[in-house]
C-alpha cells in the first residue's frame, strides 16, 4: 500500500537539531513544511553527544571560521533558549607537560575569534574548580556551558508545530520520487501504521547529518560524509562545576562538561564505516578515564555509569583530497564547519538542498544559511527571525540545576519519591501517564527516571505499579490488560546496553545487586522474546486514528527497532 | 586477646550462622563485619536450590547431584546441608521465627510482582495458602514499595483470583514519608495493629486469604502478624519486596540476641582489610578501626565476606578479581566485558566468581594446594555457584557454616 500521506512545500529530512531548527526556521518565515525522522528526535548525534555548548575556544588555535561561528551562536542560544542551557563556564587547563606555545596560541586565536577569555592562577583556577589536578599551572575561563539538546529540540519542535508545521516520527525515508530534474515527493515508510506512503513536495532539505550520505544516495546525488566516532563516558556526579578542558591540541579524554547530576567525559575520534556504528571499547573507557583524572584527579576512582558513542555529521568536499578511504583515521583535522549543498548547481537536481557538518552550537546558523538560500529560491522573502524570537519555556529562565530538589520541597513530596537518584515523583510520572505515556522508557526521556547511579534499581518497578494502576487500554475481554512486567523487563533490557564496558568496581556490585532484586527476589528471568521483536510489539498509535502526524511538543514518543535514544549525553 | 578465638569475617546468612553455630560448640568466637549482608538484600525465605540451568526444581536435594563436582553443596555433601537447614529451622523457631518447608521439596514465594520464586522454607508470615479462592491483594495506604495493582495482575496471570486494594494506615507520626522499616516498627505496637486491622478488613472483604508487602513487624518475631491475622480474621500472607527485607532483619536481630546470649564479642562497621601470617597459618585479622587499623589475633578464620556483590572480592577494570582480606587467589577474566551477559536477566558470569576451596572449605592455590591450614571459607565467597540464578544463597550459606562446625570442632576449644 502506498498512499499519499500529504502534499506540502517542504519536507525536511532528519530531526536531529539541524532538521528541527531547519523547521523552525521555515515556520517562521511562513513556509509550509514537513519533518521526517527515523526513529525520534534526537535519536542520533543530537543525543549522543557530550552536551557542550561551546564558546568556540576549542577551536581556536586551528579553526578559527568555526571558532566565531561558535561564540556568535552561544551568544544567540542564551538569549533565545536560556532554559536549555547551564551556565556554568568553562575552564583550559594548562598541565605540566602541556606546551606554553601551546598556550600562547590559544589565547590569540580566542582574541582572533571574539572570544573573552580570562587568565586564572593556578590557585585561582583551583578556588573555582576544586578538585582540579594539585600540578595544574595555568588556568583560563571562557563562555563554555552546558546544553540540553533534547530540551532544545522539544521546544523548537513545538514552536515549529504551533505554526503549523508537522513533525513526523519513526517515518524513515525509503526513496524519492523524480520527475526530470525535479523530487515530486519522498517516499517514507510509517512504522507504526507499517505502511509505505509519499509526501509530494517542492523542495526537499537534507538534514540527515551524519546520514547525509545516505540520503543523497536515495535521490541519486553524491555527498562524501565520514563517519566520525566519538565515545563519551558518564561518570556518576558532576566533579566539576563548570566545563574543564584540557589547553592542547585537541585529543582523546580532553574534555569533561557537568551535565546534570552526571559528568560527561569526551571524548574519542575516530574514521568508522558507518554512522550506525556505535560499539564502545573499553580501551576507549580507560584511556577517557584516565586523561580526564589528569585534570581531576578524583575520577580515577570514581564511579563510572555507561559509556555511548555518537557519529560527528563530517563533510568531505569533492576538492579535498583524492579517494579518501574510510576506516582507522582521526577525524579532527575535518573541518567543524558547515557547507549548505545546492545540488542545481551540483549534480542538476533542482529542487534539493542539504546541509552537511556543523555541531549543535551553530544548529541555528546552519539552519539560517540553509534556509536563505532556500527562501531565496522558492521566492520567499519573509527575513530569518530564528536569532530573535525566543523559544517557548524560555521565560522559565535559565536551566536551575537544583530545580529538582527544590520542586520537591516545595511541594513536600520526600514520601512520594519514585527514582531517589533524579528525584522524580509519583506525581510526576502519573501525571505523565495521564498524557498517555505507557512505556518506561518513555517515563526515562520525559522525566530522567533510572539515569542515577543505581540505574533503576528501584525507580523501574515502583513505576511499573504506577502504569499497572492505569485501567485497561480498550474494552475487548483479555485483550485490554496492560502487561507492565514485559515493560518492566524491556526498560532493564535498554538500561543494559552501554553499562558493561563500565562495570567495573562499585557499579561490578550496584550491577549484581540489581541482578538479586529483579532475578533474585522479583524471579524475571526476560520474556524470551528478543528485544527488537518485544519493542516492536508495543502498543502504539492505531493506523488510521485521528491526525497522522504526532505531538512531539512536550514528548518524545519511543523508538520502535530497540535502539537506544536518549537525552543528550547519557547514553 | 586470646590467641585462640576463632574469628568469624562477614555478618551475611553465612557468617551470622557460622558464628553461632561455633559458639554454640564452645569456641570463643569473634564477628568483624563491614556491615549488613544478605539478610538484608535477599527475600526474606531461605533458598536451597531452585533452578538448575534454568529449570525449576522441585526437589533441591535431589537436584544437588546434577550440580558440577566443585559445586559448594558437592563440596560439602548432603549431611552437611541436611544439618545446616535443620539447624536453621531449630534455631529460627526458638527465636520465634518459625519457618515451614523442608529440603526435600521447594515452595512457592510470592513477590510484589505477582510472581512465585521457588525457594524451600519460608518464614511462616509467608507460608499461608492463597492460591484457592478470592484472594485481596491489599498495601498500606503511603507505600511506596508494594504495588497492588502491580501485584494482582501478576497474580491473575498465574490464574489467582486476584484484585487490589489499599487499606488505611492510623494515624502515626510518619504520615508523609516511611519505609518499609519504620512501618514494620509501627506495626509492632499493639495498638497501632488493633487500629489497623479493621481497615484491612473492610477493603479485603469477600477475600479468603489477604496478600501484603512483608511488613508485619520486625522486632517481635511472627506476634504481630499472628496478632493482626486473628484481628482481620483472614489468612494474611507477606509477599517479598525489594531492600531492605523485613523478613531479613528479624532474622538479623534474632541472630544478635542469640550471639549477645552466647557472648560472642563482636564489631560491625569496621571492615577486615588483611591479615597477619606465619607460614601457611593465618595468626591474626586486620581491620579498620575509628583511627587505627585493629589487629586481632587467631587460632582460626572463617571467611563470610560475600562474592563481588557482598564485598568479599573487588572486580577490577583489568579483568582480574581480588579477595579483600587475605588476598586469596580468584580466577581472573581475560577483560571486564567478560564479567556480565549480554542481557540483564541472563546469567553473569561475576555472578559465580569467587574462591575455590577443598572439601575441607581451605582455600586453594591454582595447584589445587590449600593457601593456609587455617582458613575456611564460606557462603557467597565460594566459587562454583551463583546464589541469585541458582536460587542457593541461603543453603549453601548455611550448609558451609555447618560444615565448617563440623571442621572446627574436631580443633581445640579453650
Amino acid at each position: 500500500m502506498n498512499r499519499r500521506l500529504l502534499e506540502t512545500d517542504v519536507v525536511v529530512v532528519g530531526g536531529g537539531v539541524t532538521g528541527v531548527a531547519v523547521l523552525r526556521d521555515l515556520a517562521l518565515r511562513g513556509v509550509d513544511a514537513v519533518l521526517v525522522e527515523r526513529f525520534d528526535l534526537g535519536t542520533g548525534t543530537s543525543g549522543r553527544w557530550h552536551g557542550l555548548l561551546h564558546s568556540g575556544a576549542r577551536y581556536a588555535v586551528r579553526d578559527q571560521e568555526s571558532a566565531r561561528e561558535c561564540i556568535d551562536e552561544n551568544t544567540i542560544l542564551r538569549r533565545v533558549a536560556p532554559h536549555t542551557i547551564e551556565d556554568v563556564g568553562g575552564l583550559f587547563v594548562l598541565l605540566p607537560g602541556d606546551d606554553e606555545g601551546y598556550a600562547a596560541q590559544f589565547v590569540e586565536g580566542c582574541r582572533a575569534s571574539g572570544i573573552a577569555t580570562e587568565e586564572l592562577s593556578a590557585a585561582a583556577a583551583r578556588r573555582r574548580e576544586p578538585l582540579l589536578a594539585p600540578d595544574v599551572k595555568l588556568a583560563f575561563g571562557v563562555p563554555d556551558g552546558g546544553i540540553d539538546s533534547w530540551a532544545l529540540l522539544r521546544s523548537m519542535a513545538a514552536d515549529a508545530e504551533r505554526r503549523g508545521c508537522r513533525v513526523l516520527v519513526r517515518h524513515p525515508v525509503t526513496g524519492f520520487e523524480r520527475d526530470g530534474d525535479r523530487i515530486t515527493a519522498v517516499r517514507v515508510h510509517d512504522l507504526v501504521a507499517g505502511e509505505d506512503r509519499t509526501i509530494g513536495c517542492r523542495w526537499v532539505v537534507n538534514a540527515a547529518g551524519a546520514w547525509a550520505g545516505e540520503i543523497g544516495r536515495m535521490a541519486g546525488v553524491p555527498i562524501r560524509m565520514i563517519a566520525g566516532k566519538g565515545v563519551m563516558v558518564v561518570m556518576a556526579s558532576r566533579y566539576v562545576r563548570g566545563v574543564v578542558n584540557a589547553c592542547r591540541k585537541p585529543a582523546d579524554g580532553d574534555i569533561i562538561v557537568p551535565q546534570h547530576e552526571v559528568a560527561i567525559l569526551g571524548t574519542t575520534s575516530e574514521q568508522v564505516q558507518s554512522p550506525d556504528d556505535i560499539a564502545v571499547p573499553p580501551a576507549h573507557v580507560d584511556r577517557m578515564v584516565d586523561m580526564c583524572a589528569q585534570m581531576v584527579p578524583a575520577i580515577a576512582s570514581g564511579r563510572v555509569l555507561r559509556a555511548f558513542a555518537g557519529s560527528r555529521p563530517l563533510y568531505q568536499p569533492e576538492s579535498a583530497d583524492g579517494d579518501g578511504a574510510a576506516g582507522g583515521g582521526d577525524t579532527r583535522a575535518v573541518t567543524r564547519t558547515f557547507t549548505v549543498l545546492d545540488h542545481a548547481d551540483r549534480d542538476g537536481l533542482v529542487n534539493l538542498l542539504s546541509i552537511v557538518g556543523g555541531k549543535l552550537t551553530t544548529c541555528r546558523q546552519m539552519a539560517e544559511k540553509l534556509v536563505d538560500r532556500l527562501a531565496e529560491r522558492m521566492g520567499v522573502t519573509e527575513p530569518c527571525r530564528t536569532a530573535t524570537e525566543v523559544l517557548p519555556g524560555a521565560d522559565h529562565g535559565p536551566h536551575r540545576l537544583a530545580e529538582p530538589l527544590a520542586r520537591v520541597e516545595r511541594e513536600a513530596a520526600y514520601g512520594e519519591l519514585v527514582c531517589e537518584c533524579e528525584l522524580v515523583t509519583g506525581g510526576q510520572v502519573r501525571a505523565a501517564v495521564a498524557d498517555g505515556l505507557s512505556e518506561l522508557e518513555d517515563l526515562r526521556r520525559r522525566l530522567r527516571l533510572g539515569y542515577g547511579p543505581c540505574q533503576a534499581a528501584f525507580c523501574a518497578w515502583r513505576a511499573a505499579g504506577i502504569l499497572a494502576e492505569r485501567p485497561p487500554e480498550g474494552s475487548a475481554e483479555g485483550s485490554g490488560e496492560p502487561e507492565p512486567l514485559a515493560g518492566l523487563e524491556r526498560f532493564l533490557e535498554e538500561r543494559w546496553r552501554g553499562q558493561r564496558a563500565t562495570t567495573w568496581g562499585d557499579q561490578a556490585r550496584q550491577a549484581l545487586l540489581n541482578h538479586a532484586i529483579y532475578r533474585g527476589i522479583f524471579d524475571l528471568r526476560g520474556s524470551g522474546r528478543p528485544d527488537e521483536a518485544a519493542a516492536a510489539n508495543r502498543p502504539a498509535v492505531q493506523p488510521g486514528e485521528g491526525d497522522p502526524t504526532r505531538r512531539v511538543g512536550d514528548e518524545l514518543v519511543g523508538d520502535s527497532d530497540g535502539r537506544t535514544s536518549s537525552r543528550a549525553g547519557d547514553d | 586477646m586470646p590467641a585462640d578465638a576463632v574469628v568469624v569475617v562477614g555478618a551475611g546468612p553465612a557468617g551470622l550462622a557460622a558464628a553461632v553455630r561455633l559458639a554454640e560448640g564452645g569456641h570463643q568466637v569473634r564477628l568483624i563485619a563491614r556491615g549488613n549482608g544478605f539478610t538484608h538484600w535477599g527475600a526474606g525465605a531461605v533458598d536451597l536450590l531452585g533452578r538448575v540451568r534454568g529449570e525449576r526444581v522441585e526437589r533441591p536435594l535431589e537436584a544437588i547431584g546434577q550440580l558440577p563436582a566443585d559445586h559448594p553443596y558437592r563440596l560439602v555433601g548432603e549431611a552437611a546441608v541436611r544439618d545446616g537447614l535443620d539447624w536453621f529451622t531449630r534455631f529460627a523457631a526458638a527465636a520465634g521465627l518459625a519457618h515451614a518447608g523442608d529440603p526435600e521439596r521447594n515452595r512457592d514465594q510470592v513477590t510484589a510482582l505477582g510472581t512465585m520464586r521457588p525457594t524451600c522454607l519460608l518464614p511462616a508470615p509467608a507460608a499461608g495458602p492463597f492460591r484457592s479462592g478470592r484472594v485481596a491483594v491489599v498495601n498500606f495506604e503511603g507505600f511506596r514499595d508494594f504495588s497492588p495493582a502491580l501485584c494482582a495482575l501478576g497474580l491473575r496471570r498465574a490464574g489467582v483470583d486476584a484484585f487490589p486494594a489499599t487499606a488505611p494506615l492510623p494515624s502515626w507520626n510518619h504520615e508523609r514519608y516511611f519505609t518499609a522499616v519504620e512501618l514494620a516498627q509501627a506495626i509492632d505496637d499493639d495498638g497501632f495493629r488493633r487500629r489497623l486491622a479493621p481497615g484491612i478488613a473492610r477493603v479485603a472483604a469477600g477475600a479468603e486469604a489477604v496478600l501484603v508487602p512483608a511488613v508485619l513487624g520486625v522486632r517481635r518475631g511472627h506476634e504481630p502478624w499472628a496478632d493482626l491475622e486473628r484481628l482481620v480474621g483472614a489468612s494474611l500472607v507477606e509477599a517479598a519486596i525489594p531492600p531492605p527485607s523485613v523478613p531479613g532483619l528479624r532474622l538479623f536481630t534474632a541472630y544478635r540476641a542469640r550471639l549477645d546470649t552466647l557472648g560472642v564479642r563482636w564489631q560491625f562497621g569496621f571492615p577486615a582489610v588483611g591479615i597477619e601470617r606465619d607460614g601457611d597459618r593465618v595468626t591474626a585479622l586486620r581491620s579498620e578501626g575509628a583511627s587505627r587499623v585493629i589487629v586481632t589475633r587467631c587460632r582460626e578464620l572463617v571467611l563470610a565476606t560475600g562474592g563481588v556483590a557482598g564485598h568479599g572480592i573487588e572486580a577490577n577494570r583489568d579483568g582480574t578479581l581480588a579477595e579483600v582480606v587475605a588476598g586469596l587467589p580468584v580466577a581472573r577474566f581475560a577483560d571486564r566485558l567478560g564479567f556480565l551477559a549480554d542481557r540483564f536477566l541472563g546469567e553473569h558470569p561475576l555472578g559465580a566468581a569467587g574462591v575455590r576451596v577443598d572439601a575441607e572449605l581451605r582455600p586453594l592455590h591454582a595447584s589445587g594446594e590449600p593457601v593456609f591450614a587455617n582458613v575456611r571459607c564460606v557462603g557467597g565467597l565460594l566459587a562454583g555457584h551463583d546464589p541469585t540464578v541458582e536460587g542457593s544463597r541461603e543453603g549453601v550459606a548455611l550448609a558451609t557454616a555447618a560444615r565448617a562446625a563440623e571442621l572446627l570442632a574436631a580443633t581445640p576449644v579453650s
